[in-house]
């Protein structure tokens, strides 16, 4: 996952301590005298920014982490070949975390011990998230998720975490229930696995669907390592209009076939998170029941008839074809619903270090205080899913989100939020922590 | 049905490997209880058979054809050479990419070596007298310094030493946080090159044979390869005639060595499943890593090594007492633990070939950019991983059907050279036929758990 930088970089070792020293204290006070611009020109043969990836190479994450990595790639692929950051290219490290929290901190010490990485970015699953971010604050390195839990905006984390590249499951949920509510159905039955991410989407749900008038009849939890739902299904009360499902893991495909099979043509409407169906084709044999049924994507994994040019573009680097799947091989769907956030997440850093004239480890502090003061990101190349809108006390980010419905095997759209419709009050106030 | 099923299977064995399967949705759409009754059937087939067919078909099966080819006398050198490529990767390992996918020593060892060569080793033939590390630069030092080993290797250690390292590599490959990691991969197998090396330095080749675990394991499975030797010259056989030319064990640490490699090959698969994680209590679909299971996987394995090599002594021992025979238990057990390795290697191809499949395309890219510098020298393209074989019906299907096969077959022929290996031991086919009836059952069990193995979901 190295990138190699097009401007070779300087091995610090090779310095000695002298040169170093010398070079430093003329090039701070040759600097200091230089326009912005004249700054990063000279920068251009200095040392590559280096991002520390955690990725998920191993473990239950990697098969997200494998289109993680690739997304990392095409996005540093941009920006290098646009001049880098402030003048200077970005390289990528990537540590497998093993998807295991004790791992990922230790990834961390990595990052910032054995390769002086100026940052540390790219997790995905909460739980490494939530076992890392401590010993992030505490090498003081900005650490930059793209795990979708709410734990960064709850305030359990601390003000050297941040999420500013993917919308958080809450806002995602409670976004859902105003479609769900006006279109189809306001009698809810929840279907969702008996553990933490389950126990979100209840909860956010629940409390949203409320909001528009609705109500959940049943809330029906399947202990995860279940692999047979056939004797969960009566529990679905007869007067169900719509059915909320989240199921993950290895028996989901099983559960839409066994859903299928109980309801039969007379099903009642059917929603759903994309997360069930990453990396799935939703056109395989055996899923046809899904036609017809409804999911939030953060990202179309189909390309539709009103795509942006930067969607367009986003979807060309990272090599996707219309279908969602790589343009080497048909069969490989992307996890393109979220690994979006990878993309969006290097263009913050981009554009935090480029705020804040970020020069090296000293100024990482600056960093967060620029990402922190980013407010509105227009949608552009560097926002191909959309405009967002960056919370400097959460840290975290929102966003659009989409509804689509499952047409001929095809993810299409029909409904995307406003901005607003995922909004929430305030957890926490990052910015009034030190550093 | 039988019929039907075999040539399934051999159809889609002699077939390429088309594809992985992590996320094993569609494995559990399949029918696999179908598939695992007719694998089963299959086997009991075979035990059946075997009473009903006469004794001159097995015998057939322990002839090999001997080919004209006689040996060529390069062997140090090209041990020698994999010994240097491999202090080059150890190098890697340490300075290289830290992407276990990028860097050549995972990929070398776990994919290359681990999953692939000890595969061609167990179906082909002895590649590692060719390209093990040690014995190359062991000539060289001793015709360097003029002087053979410095000690004599206590025979009262037996196999022991090969047992310890053999139960350290599995316990580094199932229950070690990180076994992938390079640095750390780098420092366990340049530290065991080198101690390994010390053995060899100071007891000779013998320590090979004997105390290092790599070399034991590589010539256990050879025995099953096709290709042999017979009196100097090549010869091919059917799989197994080497162990009934051999004959059982030589020595009962060499047979607790082969029960060592079902066990630890058995509890490799187990510990991803559901199954497991519902004994450990906890989530799979939250699973937080190796790091969080490192004593109970240790456990696990020593556990279930213990109970094989327990299951293994009682049914033999049985088998005795039904023949009424008074032959010692520990004799019977040299003479059938070989019996064990078609399993063992049988569960080895069906447990790796999604990763096989999956990381093989990591080595290919490390082949086609070595230096990861952007060069594409085997023409493969962009974006040339893929695993959207493991998410389609079609290729998840002949992917099961092909790892249910390895341990179909695997099964199949450990019975047939338990059969022929009882033919030799005892006086009278009755007396062989009821020795041979609890080890039948044990791997008519046995193959019901491996192809179960195969259909459980699984949490990593």
């Amino acid at each position: 996952m190295t990138i190699n930088p097009k401007t070779p970089a300087k091995s610090p070792k090779g310095l000695s301590r002298r040169s170093a020293l010398t070079g430093l204290a003329a090039g701070v006070g040759a600097a200091a005298s230089l326009p912005m611009w004249a700054r990063y020109t000279h920068a251009q043969t200095a040392a590559p920014i280096k991002v520390g990836f955690q990725i998920h190479r191993t473990g239950i994450g990697a098969a997200y982490g494998r289109w993680y990595g690739r997304t990392t790639d095409a996005a540093v692929k941009v920006i290098n070949d646009a001049g880098g950051i402030n003048g200077r290219m970005v390289e990528v490290i990537a540590e497998d975390d093993g998807t295991d929290p004790r791992r990922g901190a230790e990834v961390l010490e990595k990052f910032a011990n054995q390769h002086g990485c100026d940052v540390a970015y790219g997790t995905l699953f909460s739980h490494v998230v939530i076992g890392s971010a401590p010993r992030a604050a505490e090498l003081k390195m900005p650490y930059f998720v793209v795990s979708e839990g709410h734990h960064v905006a709850s305030g359990v984390l601390n003000r050297y975490t941040l999420q500013p590249g993917i919308t958080d499951v809450k806002s995602q949920v409670q976004a859902m229930a105003p479609y769900v509510a006006e279109n189809l159905g306001k009698k809810v039955t929840m279907i969702f696995p008996d553990f933490a991410f389950g126990h979100d989407h209840r909860d956010f749900f629940t409390a949203a669907i409320e909001a528009q008038g609705g109500e959940v009849l049943a809330q029906i939890a399947i202990p995860p390592a279940e692999t047979s739902f056939t004797k969960y299904f009566p529990k679905i009360p007869r007067e169900t209009e719509v059915v909320y499902h989240v199921m993950v893991g290895p028996a989901v495909l099983t559960f839409v076939k066994e859903l299928g099979e109980f309801f039969g043509p007379s099903a009642p409407k059917m929603f759903g998170f994309i997360d069930s169906l990453e990396a799935v084709d939703i056109g395989s044999p055996g899923l046809e029941f899904l036609e017809g049924t409804y999911f939030w994507e953060g990202m179309c994994r189909d390309a539709q008839s009103d795509q942006s040019e930067h969607a367009a573009f986003y979807r060309a680097a990272v090599g996707v074809d219309d279908h969602g799947a790589s343009i080497s091989d048909p069969t490989d769907v992307s996890t393109y619903g979220h690994m979006f956030g990878c993309w969006e997440t290097m263009h913050v850093i981009k554009a935090g270090m480029e705020a804040s004239g970020y020069a090296g480890p000293d100024d990482r502090t600056k960093l967060i205080e620029a990402v922190e003061a980013m407010g509105e990101m227009p949608e552009s190349q560097a926002h191909p899913q959309g405009a967002k809108v960056f919370n400097g006390k959460t840290h975290q980010v929102f966003g659009h989100q989409n509804i689509s419905r499952v047409e001929n095997g095809r993810l299409v759209k029909v409904h995307r939020t406003s901005i607003e419709d995922t909004l929430y009050p305030d957890e926490v106030d990052y910015t009034t922590q030190p550093f | 049905m039988r019929g039907t099923v075999i040539a399934i299977v051999l159809t889609l064995w002699a077939g390429p490997a088309l594809a992985h399967a992590s996320n094993q949705g569609f494995v559990l759409l399949l029918p696999t209880d179908i598939y695992i009754a007719a694998g089963v059937a299959c086997v009991v087939m075979t035990v059946l058979l075997l009473v009903i067919l006469p004794e001159g078909v097995v015998n057939w099966l322990s002839r090999p054809i001997v080919l004209s080819l006689r040996r060529a006398r390069v062997r140090h050198w090209v041990s020698a050479l994999c010994a240097l490529l491999l202090i080059g990767i150890i190098l890697i390992g340490y300075s290289g990419p830290r992407d276990p996918m990028k860097n050549p020593l995972p990929l070398t060892i776990w994919v290359v070596w681990w999953i692939g060569l000890v595969t061609v080793q167990g179906i082909v033939g002895d590649l590692w007298k060719w390209i093990n590390p040690w014995t190359g630069p062991a000539q060289f030092l001793g015709a360097v310094t003029g002087r053979g080993p410095l000690l004599r290797y206590p025979r009262a250690l037996g196999y022991a030493p090969a047992i310890v390292g053999l139960v350290g590599f599995a316990g580094f490959l199932m229950a070690d946080p990180a076994p992938s990691d390079p640095p750390r991969l780098a420092m366990i197998v340049g530290g065991y090159w080198l101690a390994m090396l010390g053995g060899v330095v100071l007891f000779g080749p013998r320590w090979l044979l004997r105390a290092e675990a790599v070399t034991v394991l590589m010539r256990s499975y050879a025995r099953m390869s096709i290709l042999g030797r017979v009196g100097g010259h090549i010869a091919i056989g059917f799989p197994g005639w080497q162990v009934l030319k051999c004959g059982g064990a030589r020595r009962t640490g060499l047979a607790v060595f082969m029960l060592l490699l079902l066990g630890s090959g058995s509890f490799d698969g187990l510990n991803e499943t559901f199954w497991w994680f519902g004994q450990l209590g906890l989530n799979p679909l939250e699973f937080a890593g190796r790091s969080t299971v490192v004593s109970q996987n240790w456990v696990g394995l020593v556990a279930a090594n213990l109970a094989l090599i327990a299951v293994f002594f009682v049914s033999t021992w049985v088998g005795l007492r039904l023949a009424h025979s008074d032959i010692s238990l520990g004799r019977a057990v040299r003479a059938f633990a070989p019996a064990v390795l078609p399993i063992a290697l049988g569960y080895h191809i069906a447990h790796y070939l999604t990763s096989f499949l999956v990381e093989g395309q990591y080595v290919l890219e490390l082949l086609s950019d070595p230096f990861q510098l952007g060069a594409d020298l085997l023409k493969r393209g962009a974006y040339s991983i893929t695993t959207g074989f493991l998410h389609t019906p079609g290729p998840v299907r002949i992917i099961w059907l092909t790892q249910a096969g390895a341990v179909v077959i695997g099964h199949v022929i450990a019975i047939i050279l338990a059969h022929a290996l009882a033919m030799r031991l005892f006086q009278s086919r009755r007396a062989a036929v009821l020795s041979q009836a609890p080890l039948a059952l044990f791997m008519i069990g046995y193959t019901f758990f491996g192809l179960w193995l195969l259909a459980s979901p699984r949490g990593v």
